[in-house]
């Protein structure tokens, strides 16, 4: 029974972080209908801005993530402008922005292996790893931080979605966008906004899977990347709570699937979920009609 | 001539042939508007199926490269079953996906050697330079044996392309053609007019699928070595920005673009650091001004009227 609870809370721990990633993904494809597959690269350089404010910056942790999460917001702003916009002027596929943020995240991910090389970093212990003996589990104080921070990301952003003015216009946005328009929101204004908002939630989710795994490296952002989108299809395309349920699901999944067995089959434990999901439930585990996958 | 004959040439040209077909595979699953993410795992299983045939039972090499072809199919047809009904976004993270599984199933199982990779597959060039001299050939060209083997490695791969490239041709300008313009340009008229969406679009798929195993064998008997690296997210984004940057809407866009992006990187190898930045770059100027590629549907019709014209010109 111990190392039940103990592999669920480290479940949680990660599936906390994936979650935060997947609503980035998820935010993005409301309002734009597009997979932003820069959102990898960006909760790559999320981490090492974390981590340099870390080490070089000597900030706290805290801070640093706040940091990061600046830094990814104006990230998110650039990508906006160089590589959605653009395309939003003329008429085309949905191929074209899916190829765009792909060169986007090819770039970020080249100039990182450019700038800080290929070697893996690590942030400094300055947080204990220490585990606490809560009883049934220990905790470390890193899982603590990173999933009390992911816990309330998720509640201020469902906060501010669902009570302040501008998270109306966001829903609105998503739920369609030219009468969102026709009922006098700028659209284009809340687009940027919801691509930086995104982003800024990519960069803190780097942050913490940089704490939990205690490994930075250029090319994370792939590899988590590929996780968010697992997520985002089990949770539904643009569907913010199937995103942070998909998230805890697929987090527990993979610790379960170490602790019993297959390690090294983990990457593939999120693909293999999503193809199960495909066959029994195309539309998402948790979408509503209108938005799923049936044409 | 003999210059041109010099082994790095030779196998420039190889990889030029091995990335237009697979440029081709990108394109054909674009004919009906499905964007296909999973081209590298298909290449993978037939290189893996292709090298283990050749390697351990010794079956002759065109047919493991067919059985290569088939295996990435049946596998299409397993995986399009449920996915093709879906959406393009869906299919294209669900193609992803699947890439990524058979990659980590690569690593993990026996028979591909794990991250090791197999080494030492028979080599195309040198069977088939030992089928040449049986016939009498390499001394009446007067060239070396790995020479004139490669050489007719690189002729066997042009005469394949020229066929694949051929025979996508015919099927555009047939009634299936025309119902895959149709599927790519509304789905949900094409489906009102009696076209079965389901059903041309997993044969784009399947020809898609087995076109990308064919090449991924070549690949492997080209290489002599495969690994699961080969098979990353990486190559299929090769294989992407090569139709892309070409044109994605007429079939000599792969064509070009797979050229050119093989023989730039080449010719630039001292920038070989900043080569993925720069293919990033170039994807994000592509989309935001030329989202068609280099080759539209109009630069080609303007081209051909101008081909057409000059002789005329010159009497």
């Amino acid at each position: 029974m111990n190392v039940f609870s103990q592999q669920l809370i480290n479940g949680l721990t990660l599936g906390s972080a994936y979650a935060v990633i997947a609503i980035g993904y998820t935010l993005v494809f409301g309002v734009l209908n597009i997979v932003n597959m820069a959102h990898g690269g960006i909760f790559m350089v999320g981490a090492y801005i974390g981590l340099l404010l870390v080490t070089e910056a000597g900030m706290g942790i805290f801070p640093a993530l706040i940091g990061a999460m600046i830094g990814g917001a104006v990230l998110g702003y650039l990508l906006e402008l160089f590589a959605l916009r653009p395309l939003r002027r003329r008429k085309v596929t949905h191929l074209a922005p899916l190829i765009s943020t792909i060169g986007v995240s090819i770039f970020l991910e080249s100039v990182a292996l450019l700038v800080w090389g290929p070697q893996t970093r690590s942030f400094p212990s300055t947080i204990s790893s220490e585990l606490m003996d809560m009883g049934a589990f220990k905790i470390s104080g890193i899982q603590i931080v990173s999933l009390g921070t992911a816990v309330v990301l998720m509640v201020l952003l469902a906060l501010m979605l669902n009570k302040t003015k501008i998270g109306k216009a966001v829903r609105a946005t998503s739920e369609n966008i030219e009468t969102a328009g026709l009922l006098g929101i700028n659209t284009g204004l809340i687009i940027t906004f919801t691509v930086m908002l995104a982003s800024a939630l990519g960069a803190a989710a780097g942050v913490l899977i940089g704490l939990s795994f205690n490994a930075i490296e250029p090319t994370m952002g792939t590899a988590m990347g590929f996780k968010g989108l697992a997520v985002l299809i089990m949770g539904g395309l643009g569907n913010v709570e199937g995103a942070m349920a998909g998230g805890f699901i697929l987090g527990i999944a993979e610790v379960f699937s170490v602790a019993y067995g297959a390690s090294t089959y983990r990457d593939a434990v999120a693909f293999g979920l999503i193809i199960l999901i495909l066959f029994l439930r195309p539309e998402g585990l948790f979408s509503k009609a209108g938005k799923g996958g049936r044409p | 001539m003999e210059e041109l004959l010099n082994g790095y040439f030779l196998q420039v040209f190889v990889f030029i042939c091995i990335n237009i077909i697979l440029a081709l595979t990108i394109y054909m699953t674009l004919c009906t508007g499905l964007v296909s993410l999973g081209n590298a795992g298909f290449m993978s299983f037939g290189a893996y199926t292709s090298a283990i045939l050749a390697m351990k039972l010794d079956v002759p090499m065109p047919l493991s490269i067919l059985c290569g072809g088939i295996v990435a199919a049946a596998v299409a047809l397993i995986i399009g079953i449920p996915t093709i009904r879906l959406r393009g976004l869906y299919l294209a993270i669900a193609t992803l996906g699947f890439g990524e599984v058979v990659r980590v199933i690569a690593l993990n199982m026996k028979i591909t050697n794990g991250a090791l990779g197999l080494s030492g597959i028979p080599s195309m060039a040198s069977s088939l330079s030992d089928y040449a001299s049986d016939l009498g050939l390499i001394d009446a060209l007067g060239l070396d044996s790995q020479t004139a083997g490669q050489l007719l490695m690189c002729i066997a791969l042009l005469i394949l392309v020229v066929l694949i490239f051929f025979f996508w041709y015919k099927l555009e300008h047939s009634r299936v053609g025309r119902a895959f313009a149709a599927i790519k340009a509304d789905e949900y008229a094409a489906s009102l007019s009696g076209i079965n969406v389901v059903y041309y679009k997993m044969m784009a798929f399947l020809f898609s699928a087995f076109f990308a195993g064919v090449a991924g064998a070549l690949y492997a008997h080209a290489t002599y070595f495969i690994s699961p690296t080969d098979f990353t997210w990486h190559k299929v984004v090769d294989m992407l920005l090569y139709t892309v940057f070409g044109g994605s809407n007429v079939m000599w866009g792969p064509l070009l673009g797979a050229t050119v992006l093989t023989i730039v990187p080449e010719s630039l190898r001292a920038m070989s650091e900043y080569r993925d930045i720069i293919y990033g770059l170039m994807l994000v100027a592509l989309m935001g001004f030329r989202p068609d590629g280099i080759l539209s549907y109009d630069a080609v019709k303007y081209i051909a009227r101008r081909l057409k014209k000059s002789p005329k010109g010159g009497n």
